[in-house]
Order: C-alpha cells, then sequence, then structure tokens
C-alpha cells in the first residue's frame, strides 16, 4: 500500500469511472476535482454553487460527458457538467426541505438517473430528458425522519441476454437500496406504470443506518448488500435471485462506534469498512462463508510501515 | 483465502493529530483507495473543523516498477505457453516439461535479479539503492523458495538424488562456498568420496549406495572410536563432522550462513539417502538447533518449513502474506496446479486457489495504464469468474488515444463481450459529439450497433447541412455499404447524400425517383421535406422535363400533406413573422415551379402518347 499526501478538509471523495479524476466535496461548500494520473494531483476545478457543507459527490458514467452531482446541508443537488474543458453548473434540483445526504448515479444502461436520498425522509429521482430537461419523481417519507444514503442496484436483463433487435430497449426492472434513520434499510422497486413502491423492508440495524452498499454483480445468482449503522454494526445482506425475495443477513462485525461507510470494490471480492477506532477495515468473504478482515487501514501518527519508502513513489 | 491465523496487517497512514477524526474512502477502477478523514458527529449541522488530509492508497505499487516489469511480460509468456501445452502434456515427458517451466520462471527471476542489482549499484543516492537491494533480496527469496518447490514438489526427487538436489540449491543460493565440502574433499579418503559420488551414471541403486554409505560411515566411527586422531584435534573434529555430528558442525556454525545450509550439510554427512517424508524432521530440529533459541524464525524460514513439511497449502498461504504482490504465488500456484498437486478448494466465488490468486494478481495489472494488456490472458485462463471480471476490469481503462480504444475493442469483440463493446464505443461516440467530429460518432455508434445515437448523430449531419450546405465526413456517408440499415435515420442520410451525388452527376432523372421515393417511403423526417422539397426546385426550373406528370402529383401531394399540417402562425414575435414570410415565399415558389412543370409534363407526355 503506497499513501501519497493529498488535500484538507474533505467530507467525500470520489475516483471517476477511469481513476484519472478525484472529486471532492468539502465543508467550505466548495467542489473540487482533482487530475490524479500517474501520482499527480492537479486541481481542474474549483466548483461553488452550493450555500452549505457538501456531503457527497458521485460521477456518472462516462458514456454521458464528464458529469458529476453534488449533494448539500443546502437542501440542494447539483448537477455538474464538463463543456469545452471548463466545468459550469447544468442543473439545480431543490425539490427538498431538508439536507441531501446522499447521491447516487443509476446504471448507465438505464439512462442518467439520480436518486437523492433526504433528511426530509424524502427520496428523488432525477431522470435526464434531453435538452437539459431533467425529470424529478419524489418518494415522500421513504424513511421516517431521515434518510441517509441510495445505493442502486446492478443492471440485469430480466431472461437471457441475447442481442435485442436494435432499436429496442431491454426491460430493465430497476431497483436501488436507501438507508435511513428509522434503522430500516428498504429496497425500492420501479412498477411498469413508472412509480417506485417499496419491495422490502430489511431490519436488523438498531441505530440510524448510515450507508448501503449493493454489490456489482460478477454473474451469481446472488445479490449482495452491505449495511453500516451507528450502532456499530455491518450486516452483509444476501438474496438468492432463484428462490425470490428473502434476505438474510449476516453480521460482518460490530465495532466500538459508529460506521459510517461501506464500499465494494469493483469486482465486489473486498469490502471496504469505515469504521469506529478511526480505521478502514478491508474484508473478504473466506472458503466456509465467514468474513474475514484482511487489513487494516489505519490513521494515526507515525511513519507508513515498511513496506512502502518514497523511493517507490517517486518511482511512478 | 484461507482464514487469517494472525493478526491483518496494519498500513498507517502519515496522518493528524487526535483519534477524534473518521476516515472514509473510496474505490477506484485499478484497487486504489482513497482515504480522507471527516467529522464524525452525529449531527450534521455541526461542523468541526478538520485538517488531515486525503491519500490515494494503492496496493500493487510494483506493477509501476521498470525492471519488474520485465518479469511480468516474461513470465506472462511462460504462463501462456504452459497454458496452451496443457494438452500436450502426458506420459513421462511430462515431469521434464514441467520442471523446464519450472525453470523457465526461475531463469526469469534470476534475469530480473541481475539487473535489479545492476540498478542498486548504479543508484544515484543511498535511500534507492537501499531499496533497490532490498528488492534483489526479495527476489532472491522467491528464486529460493521456487527451487525448493520445484525439487520437493515438481521433481519429486526420491531418496538419492534427493539430497544431491538439495546441495545444488544451496550452492546456488550461499554466497560462501561449501567451504566445508572443500576441507572434505582434501581430507584422509579423497577417493572414497569421489566415487562415493558418482552418481551422474546411476548404475547404482539406492540400496548399494546406502550399503557402501553404510560401510564408509562405520569404518569412520571405527576411526574415532579408536583415538585415530587422538594426536590431532582438528582432524578429529573434521571427522566428528563427517559423521554428521552436529555439535561439532554447530561449532563451525559462521561457515553456515542460516539453518538450511546447516540442514543439508548435516544430511550430507549423516544420512544422505534420507527420503523426502523425513525431510520434515531434520528440517525441523537444524532450524531449532541453528538458532538455538536466540531468534525466532522469520518468514522465509517458515516458508521454508513448510516446503520440507510437504504442505502446499502453507507454503502458498505464508508467500502470500509475505510478499507485497501477487506474482509469485499465482504463478507458482497454476504451475503447481498443472502438476495436479492442489485438491479442489472452494472459495466463496465458487473458484479455486489458482484460479483465486490469477485473479487477484491480473486485477492488479489492470492498475497499469499497459500492462493490462497481460492481464486479459489471465483472466482468459479463469474459467470461472474470468470472463465477468475482464469484463469488469476493461471497461475502466482509460480510452486516452484512438488506438487504445481499438485495442481494448478488439479485445472485446474477440471474446463476445458485446456489452463492452456497445459501451466502449457508446463513449467514444458521445465524446466525438462534443467534440463536433461527427464522422468518428457515427462510425464508432455504427461499430456499437447503436441506432438510437446513430439516428442522433444522422440529425445532426442533417442539421449541419441544413446549417452549411455541405456535408462534412463524404467518404464515411457514401461508403456505408450494409450499415445503413442501421436506423432509418441513417438510411435516409445516406440516400440523400446518394441524391446529391447522382444529381452532380447530373443523372436528373435517376436523382428525382431517388429524390421522391425519400419523401413517398417516409423514411425522411418531416422537418426535412421543405430541405428535400427545395432540393426538388432545380429539377423543376430545368429545360427538359425530369419529373414526370404523375411524380409532380406526388409532389404537389407532399407540398399540400406539408403545408397543410403547420399551424397557424400569429402573433407579435417578429422574428417568428420574418421566418412565416420566408416560408409562404418558398411554398409560393414551389407551388408555382410545381404547376409549370405539371403542364410541360401532361403536354409532352400527350404529345409522345399521340405519336
Amino acid at each position: 500500500w503506497l499513501a501519497c499526501p493529498f488535500q484538507k478538509d474533505t467530507h467525500d471523495a470520489q475516483m471517476d469511472y477511469y481513476g484519472t479524476r478525484l472529486a471532492t466535496c468539502s465543508s467550505d461548500r466548495s467542489v473540487k476535482i482533482f487530475d490524479v494520473r500517474n501520482g499527480g494531483q492537479i486541481l481542474i476545478a474549483d466548483l461553488r454553487g452550493h450555500e452549505g457543507p457538501v456531503w457527497q459527490v458521485a460521477w456518472a458514467h462516462p458514456m454521458y460527458g464528464n458529469i458529476l452531482a453534488s449533494c448539500s446541508y443546502d437542501r440542494k443537488v447539483i448537477i455538474w457538467r464538463e463543456e469545452n474543458g471548463t466545468w459550469e453548473k447544468s442543473h439545480e434540483h431543490a425539490g427538498h426541505d431538508s439536507s441531501v445526504n446522499s447521491v447516487c448515479w443509476a446504471p448507465h444502461d438505464y439512462g442518467l438517473i439520480l436518486a437523492c436520498g433526504s433528511s426530509d425522509g424524502a427520496i428523488s429521482l432525477l431522470t435526464y430528458t434531453g435538452e437539459g430537461q431533467w425529470e424529478v419523481k419524489k418518494i415522500n417519507n421513504a424513511h421516517t425522519i431521515g434518510c441517509n444514503a441510495v445505493s442502486w442496484a446492478p443492471a440485469v436483463v430480466p431472461g437471457s441476454l441475447i442481442d435485442q433487435p436494435s432499436g429496442q430497449k431491454p426491460n430493465y426492472i430497476k431497483k436501488f437500496a436507501s438507508g435511513g434513520c428509522d434503522n430500516l434499510i428498504k429496497l425500492w422497486k420501479e412498477e411498469e406504470d413508472g412509480q417506485w413502491k417499496e419491495e422490502q423492508k430489511l431490519e436488523a440495524h438498531s441505530d440510524w443506518v448510515r450507508d448501503v452498499a449493493w454489490a456489482p454483480s460478477i454473474g451469481l445468482p446472488t445479490s449482495t448488500i452491505a449495511s453500516c449503522s451507528q450502532d456499530g454494526r455491518v450486516f452483509i445482506w444476501t438474496c438468492d435471485d432463484a428462490s425470490g425475495n428473502t434476505w438474510s443477513p449476516k453480521l460482518l462485525h460490530k465495532f466500538n462506534d459508529v460506521v459510517w461507510h461501506v464500499s465494494w470494490s469493483i469486482t465486489a471480492n473486498i469490502l471496504a469498512v469505515s469504521g469506529g477506532d478511526n480505521k478502514v477495515t478491508l474484508w473478504k468473504e473466506s472458503v466456509d462463508g465467514q468474513w474475514v478482515c484482511i487489513s487494516d487501514v489505519n490513521k494515526g501518527q507515525g511513519s507508513v510501515s515498511a513496506s512502502v519508502t518514497e523511493g517507490q513513489q517517486n518511482e511512478q | 483465502m484461507e482464514e487469517l491465523d494472525g493478526e491483518p496487517t496494519v498500513t498507517l497512514i502519515p496522518g493528524v493529530n487526535s483519534k477524534k477524526h473518521q476516515m472514509c474512502f473510496d474505490w477506484g477502477p485499478g484497487e486504489m483507495l482513497v482515504c480522507e478523514t471527516s467529522f464524525n458527529k452525529k449531527e450534521k449541522s455541526e461542523v468541526v473543523p478538520s485538517c488531515p488530509f486525503i491519500y490515494i492508497i494503492r496496493k500493487d505499487v510494483d506493477v509501476y516498477s521498470q525492471v519488474l516489469r520485465k518479469l511480468f511480460n516474461e513470465s506472462h509468456g511462460i504462463f501462456v505457453g504452459l497454458q496452451r501445452i496443457e494438452e500436450e502434456l502426458t506420459g513421462k515427458s511430462r515431469k521434464s516439461q514441467l520442471v523446464r517451466v519450472s525453470k523457465n520462471y526461475r531463469s526469469v527471476i534470476r534475469a530480473c535479479m541481475e539487473e535489479m542489482h545492476q540498478v542498486a549499484i548504479a543508484a544515484k543516492d543511498p535511500a534507492s539503492g537501499r531499496q533497490f537491494s532490498s528488492q534483489v533480496s526479495i527476489l532472491s527469496a522467491m528464486e529460493l523458495i521456487w527451487n525448493l518447490c520445484e525439487i520437493l514438489f515438481i521433481e519429486v526427487a526420491p531418496a538419492g538424488p534427493l539430497l544431491l538436489h538439495l546441495l545444488d540449491w544451496v550452492r546456488l543460493h550461499v554466497c560462501e562456498v561449501d567451504s566445508l565440502s572443500a576441507d572434505v574433499l582434501g581430507s584422509e579418503n579423497p577417493s572414497k568420496h569421489e566415487s562415493f559420488w558418482n552418481l551422474p551414471g546411476n548404475t547404482q541403486t539406492l540400496t548399494e549406495l546406502e550399503l557402501k554409505w553404510q560401510h564408509w560411515h562405520e569404518e569412520c566411527e571405527r576411526y574415532l572410536q579408536d583415538c585415530t586422531f587422538a594426536s590431532n584435534p582438528h582432524l578429529e573434529s573434521l571427522c566428528k563432522i563427517m559423521l554428521g555430528d552436529e555439535a561439532a558442525l554447530l561449532e563451525q556454525k559462521e561457515l553456515l550462513s542460516n539453518w538450511y545450509h546447516f540442514l543439508v550439510t548435516r544430511l550430507l554427512y549423516s544420512n544422505p539417502t534420507v527420503k523426502p517424508i523425513d525431510l520434515q524432521y531434520y528440517a525441523q530440529s537444524s532450524l531449532d538447533l541453528f538458532l538455538g533459541g536466540e531468534s525466532s524464525p522469520e518468514p522465509l524460514d517458515n516458508i521454508l518449513m513448510a516446503a520440507f513439511e510437504f504442505d502446499i497449502h502453507q507454503v502458498i498461504k505464508e508467500c502470500s502474506i509475505a510478499l507485497s504482490n501477487w506474482w509469485f504465488v499465482a504463478h507458482l500456484t497454476d504451475l503447481l496446479d498443472h502438476c495436479k498437486l492442489l485438491q479442489s478448494h472452494n472459495l466463496y466465488f465458487g473458484s479455486n486457489m489458482r484460479e483465486c490468486l490469477l485473479l487477484e494478481y491480473a486485477s492488479g495489472l489492470f492498475a497499469h495504464p499497459s500492462l493490462w494488456q497481460l492481464g486479459v490472458d489471465y483472466f482468459d485462463y479463469c474459467p470461472e469468474l474470468g470472463r465477468v471480471s475482464l469484463e469488469l476490469h476493461i471497461e475502466r481503462i482509460p480510452l486516452n488515444t484512438e488506438q487504445k480504444a481499438l485495442k481494448v475493442l478488439r479485445i472485446c469483440e474477440q471474446r463476445q463481450m458485446t456489452e463492452q463493446v456497445r459501451s466502449i464505443c457508446k463513449i467514444l461516440a458521445m465524446k466525438a459529439v462534443r467534440n463536433n467530429r461527427l464522422g468518428s460518432a457515427l462510425s464508432w455508434s455504427i461499430r456499437a450497433k447503436d441506432a438510437a445515437f446513430a439516428t442522433l448523430v444522422s440529425d445532426r449531419f442533417l442539421r449541419d447541412y441544413c446549417e452549411r450546405g455541405c456535408f462534412s465526413d463524404l467518404d464515411l456517408i457514401d461508403n456505408l455499404g450494409p450499415a445503413m440499415m442501421l436506423s432509418d435515420r441513417l438510411t435516409f442520410l445516406g440516400k440523400y447524400r446518394e441524391f446529391h451525388r447522382v444529381y452532380g452527376e447530373k443523372r436528373f432523372a435517376d436523382a428525382a425517383s431517388l429524390l421522391l421515393s425519400l419523401m413517398t417511403s417516409q423514411i425522411a423526417p418531416r422537418s426535412f421535406w421543405m430541405t428535400l422539397l427545395t432540393d426538388a426546385l432545380p429539377l423543376l426550373e430545368q429545360k427538359q422535363v425530369i419529373f414526370s406528370a404523375e411524380q409532380t402529383y406526388e409532389l404537389m401531394q407532399c407540398l399540400e400533406d406539408l403545408t397543410s399540417g403547420r399551424p397557424v402562425h400569429g402573433g407579435p414575435d417578429t422574428q417568428q413573422c420574418q421566418d412565416d414570410d420566408i416560408e409562404t415565399t418558398k411554398v409560393e415558389m414551389l407551388r408555382l415551379a410545381l404547376a409549370r412543370n405539371l403542364a410541360r409534363a401532361i403536354v409532352r407526355e400527350g404529345s409522345l402518347e399521340g405519336f
């Protein structure tokens, strides 16, 4: 593991699809974009527009261009776009009554769709319809007290994956998961009429759910969701799609402090957890189905461990 | 991966101050993890000033080393070669071929070591020099372990040759010459030694050998007991050594660089025909005696011990923990799997250990701007999850140049990864559209077989034409061929361009029918009809009659369709009024031209008939 010092004062950071750019957001209300190719750190853009601390950023799929979404305490969601080398505000969504805590882009197969979770308990879904227009659908009272996290399920075409005749869009079943202050994780599904319906309620946490992460698909018939909470617990939920809609939780670990964030690696074989004790731990499922911690990334004083030296850093 | 017995390694980040701050993170495609800190209050309304940094953490930094890159490249060739000849590996030659592969891997490691050593010597500053030197010792350790595995697991040396192999192994890796052997050769019974070790001819069986050795051993013991060497303590200790007396050997500890050197020396003198299964007992006691309770075993010692115990899984496990990248365990495990030595060991993804390690290694390669191509082949040889892993990784390769994009696409097309082809082409097509390279956008959407996008690009072409009066990328449009059928709009674009071409060749009659068919066949978008009709004007104004009466009637019908469907524009907007005026004038002109043409056509046709 190599660590290189970067930048101060942020709440969230996200790599773009290719790992060439990094977007960060901060309590100073800014959204910054850096070019991080070849170990460099060049500031490309400093985007201002929010009137409060910015909680999260999310990159859209590159086929739609360079698009970034950000959400903030100021109750707004802003969509930024790069045109001709400059970043500008492309759209602003002010449909919430309270802080917007989480934004997540849907799988690119569905189009350009953004889910936003807010402290007013609602989840809004913004769909780009062309010519700079966004259509809004709102799920009111998705979670009582507030919604803290949203995460989309990977796109899976029902039935066989044979080439669809040209011009015809395959019938995707769109789903996403949300976590809220009601200690629940809810799974939402889009009905044929375009309305979103609560499909499942996953109960296991005893305090606010801070983050949910739906694992990428690796072609297996099971679906997996990770959730973490104020109660210090991280659960792995699995559903055997063949049987239907039964989700079973497995406790990954009980930490001593609130767990803020869970995230899957792109091939879904490692789960990273930002846990208590100021550590990021990495977990993998072992032979017998138990989850094992494979690495600790600890923030603390002192130098980086012996396997990494500055020399290696310079070599890049 | 199996359960870990020990604590996971902790990587400290040179962060700042207190334990108050939380960390959060994100995964990048190349397994880069971004860690930074934020505050940890439940109520996000409070803003706690945090001062720490963001860190980008990368695994597999080795991928970026120039010298190691050669290792990756060359071992890739060996790996692929091994997978390919698998079917041909049969019978007696199988083992020798596998040994050859093993030796190939080892020579690649040694070559890399050599080069790294040169780099270390030439290093400008002592810090990087030290770092390269430590890489050299890591490579040396890898070769040491691999060599031992080759002897024990692949060569499967039986008793007799086993010790010879081990002797070679130690000699190769120990810097100092085996000075003890030198001493022994210069001792009292050189002839006995020389003939004794004349094994290459291999005319003796193991039993014969053992008998001979027993005889010699007894003779030495007798000399000792008879105090033949009493007068000479040096010779006496030499004799003891030759009898494999551990204490005597240990007295010469400074000549033995490590415990396995001690082990092999000991075996040489006490039990040269040691059987493989007994090896572990000698190994364990050698380790214990050599360390003498002063120090504890290092990771390397544990790995070697596991090998002596023929515990392959333990060897792989310990190596995975000790080494900083997956290269070693991935390739060694794959080779051992070909030797049919690994039990099927089902892991979470349903794949076995070999595949699991190869997947890890290949994933690491994808972090590198050019080594990712090697990774593709490794994924290809992972039957369970290789394909889906490749699909997930290949989409994340930044497509900086057209060349790279084409390379990636070719790889996807060869493997019928249609989803990925479509996705990548779409990304490139969109990028081209944004940069106004419509021809490029069109060819990408054709390659992606993306009808919707082809329609979009075709519309842009047509709009451009309306604005500028000419087409860009004529070559492309003229040579669409069957691809034209991808979308109606694209077909229209192709046909419309054909109309212009035919008109340019002065084949007016053909141009006229083509133009008419574009409208009547409904493939022309309604918004374009006015343009088409306007295009008809020069044909209507020609001296000779081009459109027949029937064709003229059809054109008039189209015009009426168009004008009747138009909403009445009324209103204060002056620009709108001006546009309306232009429109009205055009329509008037067309009506006049059509009427005139109709008249002439009727006359001409009437005359001909009358003939």
